[in-house]
């Protein structure tokens, strides 16, 4: 029977129309599976479209922040004049009385465009003279626009910028009347009077803040000494001896900086610079107060590369000034990665170790399996809840105990006992632990049997494969569940603002006081300074440019820390590949 | 996990009985009245058999005979998984190798054990042949590299490997890998090497080398080998048991087993009809 068919199948010829089953276009067409490609395709390209438009606009809006644009004099109709530089034009709804005090002609435009006119709001600066940095002027109220060469954007330590002119100079006892901005004379005073100034802020600072540091130190002594052994006992004495012994010396160096520091102070008054807006008011300025001034109108391409890439420097490697809205952001990025490091290193441990027992140790039932679903909520759970637990558990709960053990002599004033660095990390790694632990579990069934039992069959303990042959091999999926917990841990905010960012860190966590890191500080971050110029500072409009700097950077900042990891995990997977069939 | 019935010793048939044996340093394994349950069902009924030391011993058998659960006792692989259950001894040089007192990582030690698919450590080929002894904490360099090049040689692959050792071990072919895994068994310097189904994943040159390997291996090594593949088994084995559903059906020499089978099933499985 078996080979009648066998026959028949062979004598066929190939070409013979056999019995196909016809379908329907439709059936077909889902059958092969088209649509639901397509869909897969659309919804792909939906993803990567918001992806990069979101990037774009963000690197975009960041990278044209620091071009230094023209400043545009306009005169108004009613022979007002507003200098400032242009930011964006609007269009916008007229109220019905500006429109009937609007001349016939214009009138009869804006109701062409059914209500609406344009106007533009110019960065006016000068903050001290009008009490406001923007103004909006309408298009229908513009006399006319020139964009005089003479005039001067000025960034200042205070009150914002200034947009006028520069009437004339001080410079000790010689004047120099309507200099031009590149005027070698006012150039190179304002660099001396800059260094000036960064010799006062040091004395005041570094030098001023090593005496204090000092005379803390003897104050902590002695108060330890007299919390430890009593205030009457011989070793509270000895303290209170070597601080008086010590404190005349050390006040005598804090008189000698006080006094250079008003020296230097002194000498900075004699330089001084008188501005005028376009209006004619005049301010007069110390010369070390302008951080950087240029004519706006009159640069050529090399001044403007030169001021963009002098911006960017200062952004990143200065502190900020005027409430976080100029300067740098030195600190936050410190800050961001520290925070970040110390995290990674508590919960890549934490959450391997965790895993390492659910996975291979635990006898799996239903505990674990209750363990798991608990691990998986924790992901869940709103941030702001950590930040609550870190500040109650970690700040007041452990920290205040440390505090009490360690540092007596400082309390009132908490040392662990409130929001720092250290919690920070440990509330994130909280945070993303179940994110580490999920991905090592991963791992860790990946890894095939034959390894392990390979292994065993050496006569290996499970303490020794794991150690030699399970981790390493799982150590890429390791890895990703770290790369994830990172991310995830940069770019947090919510909880860190309970339990240690603060909208400006006077001190780094790591200086040069013993003991060189202190966890217990407060710091900046990238995520809260971005929230604090947005929403928290005068005047949102300023901060808005910085926003998207800060965003741009903190970006950067994670994709960095990112690539790192992803570097090294590409490393640990190069050892694996091999053909293994 | 492991429960031992110390039953007095009375087997059904003794199949060693059936064929002459040629052993002259005697038994090295016993197996006696084992069997063995994976959960509710099982697997292993009433073995009693011995291995011989130095010879090289062949399970044959369909599949889902037992034969690997068996190959896999010997050095208590099994462990690894729950719901186990043993009754009968193994005893390996008069110690019951499912003795609760029983040390697993030294009963390991003297069992080398080579598995069907190649399964090098993504390390270097060096670091593979001397994981045994770096689990045991040798860090003497000059003793690493002896061994290391005694197993390589062993397993007849030193040749190929002497200039490549700091080099993966996943760089290395199919027929490669599975040399380096047998001179890894043979580096810890066991007694006793298992081998389960060592070719299965090869192809016909690989395989021919490695049987040869084996042959060279015979007197200075008890192998124990699982084989799926008849020819193989008459080719390296001295001794061969046929077992089925479980049960031992017929041990001894191997020629014996093969040209002249005493068991009805043994010669229908030997001869083809089944299997």
């Amino acid at each position: 029977m078996d080979n009648v068919t066998t026959d028949q199948a062979a004598i066929r010829p190939i070409d013979a129309p056999s019995a196909v089953v016809r379908r329907s276009p439709a059936t077909a067409l889902s059958a092969r599976g088209e649509p639901f490609m397509w869909a897969l395709g659309a919804a792909l390209t939906i993803g990567i479209v918001m992806v990069i438009g979101f990037l774009l606009f963000v690197f975009w809006n960041g990278l044209v922040t620091f071009i230094p644009k023209p400043v545009a004099v306009v005169t108004l109709r009613s022979g007002a004049m507003v200098a400032g530089e242009p930011t964006r034009p609007e269009l916008y709804r007229l109220s019905p009385d500006a429109i009937k005090a609007l001349p016939p002609a214009e009138a009869a435009k804006v109701a062409v465009n059914g209500g609406y006119g344009h106007r533009t709001l110019y960065r006016i600066g000068n903050y001290d003279l009008y009490n406001e940095d923007f103004r909006w002027v309408s298009d229908h109220d513009v006399d006319k626009i020139d964009y005089p060469e003479e005039m001067v954007f000025i960034e200042r330590l205070e009150w914002g910028v200034f947009v006028g002119r520069i009437r004339s100079v001080k410079i000790g006892d010689r004047d120099l009347a309507n200099p031009t901005p590149k005027d070698p004379a006012l150039v190179a005073a304002h660099k001396e009077a800059r260094a000036r100034w960064q010799t006062i802020r040091r004395i005041e600072r570094d030098l001023i803040g090593r005496v204090n540091h000092d005379l803390e130190v003897l104050r902590l002594d002695v108060r330890r000494a007299e919390i430890k052994h009593g205030p009457a006992s011989t070793q509270a004495e000895k303290a209170r001896l070597a601080e008086a012994a010590q404190i005349p010396s050390l006040k005598s160096e804090y008189d000698r900086l006080t006094g250079e520091a008003v020296r230097l102070n002194s000498i900075a008054q004699l330089n001084t610079v008188t501005l005028a807006d376009v209006t004619g008011k005049e301010k007069v300025l110390p010369l070390s107060s302008l951080v950087r001034f240029y004519p706006a109108n009159n640069l050529s391409f090399f001044d403007k590369v030169s001021i963009y890439l002098s911006r960017w420097g200062e952004f990143l490697s200065a502190e900020p000034r005027e409430a976080n809205t100029e300067g740098g952001v030195l600190p936050a990025i410190f800050g961001t990665v520290a925070m970040t490091l110390l995290m990674v290193l508590v919960v890549a441990p934490m959450g391997v170790i965790t895993a390492l027992y659910l996975r291979e140790y635990a006898k799996q039932g239903r505990l674990v399996s209750i363990v798991r679903i608990s691990v998986n909520n924790l992901a869940g759970v709103p941030s702001i809840v950590y930040g609550v637990f870190g500040l109650g558990f970690f700040a007041y709960g452990i920290g205040a105990h440390i505090d009490d053990l360690f540092f007596p002599e400082r309390l009132p004033a908490p040392t662990f006992g409130t929001g720092g660095i250290l919690w920070s990390a440990l509330t994130l790694a909280l945070l993303t632990v179940p994110v580490v632990i999920v991905a090592t579990e991963e791992a860790l069934s990946a890894v095939p049997r034959s390894m392990r039992e390979g292994s065993l069959a050496c006569g290996a303990s499970k303490w020794q494969t794991i150690k030699n042959i399970v981790l390493p091999r799982a150590m890429p999926g390791i890895m990703t569940g770290i790369i994830l917990a990172m991310a995830r841990g940069a770019g947090e905010v919510a909880p860190l603002m309970l339990v240690g960012v603060v909208k400006l860190a006077p001190t780094l966590p790591f200086d040069g006081y013993f003991p060189f890191v202190h966890l217990e500080r407060s710091f900046m971050h990238l995520g809260f300074h971005i929230y604090d110029v947005g929403f928290q500072s005068r005047n949102s409009e300023a901060g808005k440019p910085m926003v998207f700097v800060t965003t741009c950077l903190l970006i950067a900042v994670i994709t960095f820390l990112n690539l790192a990891a992803i570097v090294i995990r590409s490393r640990l997977k190069r050892q694996f590949a091999g053909n293994q069939f | 996990m492991s429960e031992v019935v110390d039953a007095p010793v009375k087997p059904a048939f003794e199949p060693a009985s059936l064929h002459p044996m040629r052993g002259e340093d005697g038994e090295i394994i016993q197996i006696r009245q084992f069997n063995l349950w994976y959960g509710a069902s099982q697997a292993l009924f009433d073995n009693n058999f011995s291995i011989e030391r130095g010879l090289v011993t062949a399970l044959i058998g369909p599949s889902g005979c037992g034969k690997s659960t068996l190959l896999r006792c010997f050095n208590r692989m099994n462990d690894l998984i729950d719901n186990l259950r043993v009754t009968g001894k193994i005893v390996l040089d008069n110690a019951d190798i499912f003795a609760p007192n029983i040390d697993v990582i030294a009963l390991r030690k003297r069992m080398g054990m080579v598995f069907q698919k190649p399964n090098p450590f993504p390390m270097s080929i060096y670091e593979n042949v001397v994981y045994p002894l770096r689990i045991d904490g040798v860090r003497s360099k000059s003793r690493l590299d002896e061994t290391c090049e005694r197993a390589l040689k062993d397993a007849g692959l030193w040749d190929e490997a002497k200039d490549r050792l700091e080099s993966s071990a996943l760089g290395l072919s199919g027929g490669q890998q599975q040399r380096l895994c047998i001179a890894r068994a043979i580096a810890g310097d066991p007694e006793v090497l298992l081998l389960d189904e060592p070719c299965s994943a090869l192809d016909p040159i690989a395989t021919a080398k490695i049987e040869e390997l084996i042959d060279e291996l015979r007197g200075k090594y008890t192998v124990i080998i699982v084989t799926h593949n008849m020819q193989q088994a008459v080719r390296v084995s001295d001794n061969t048991a046929f077992m089925y559903l479980g049960r031992l059906i017929e041990y001894g020499d191997t020629n014996t087993v093969f040209e002249n089978p005493q068991r009805p099933r043994t010669h229908d499985y030997v001869t083809g009809r089944f299997g």
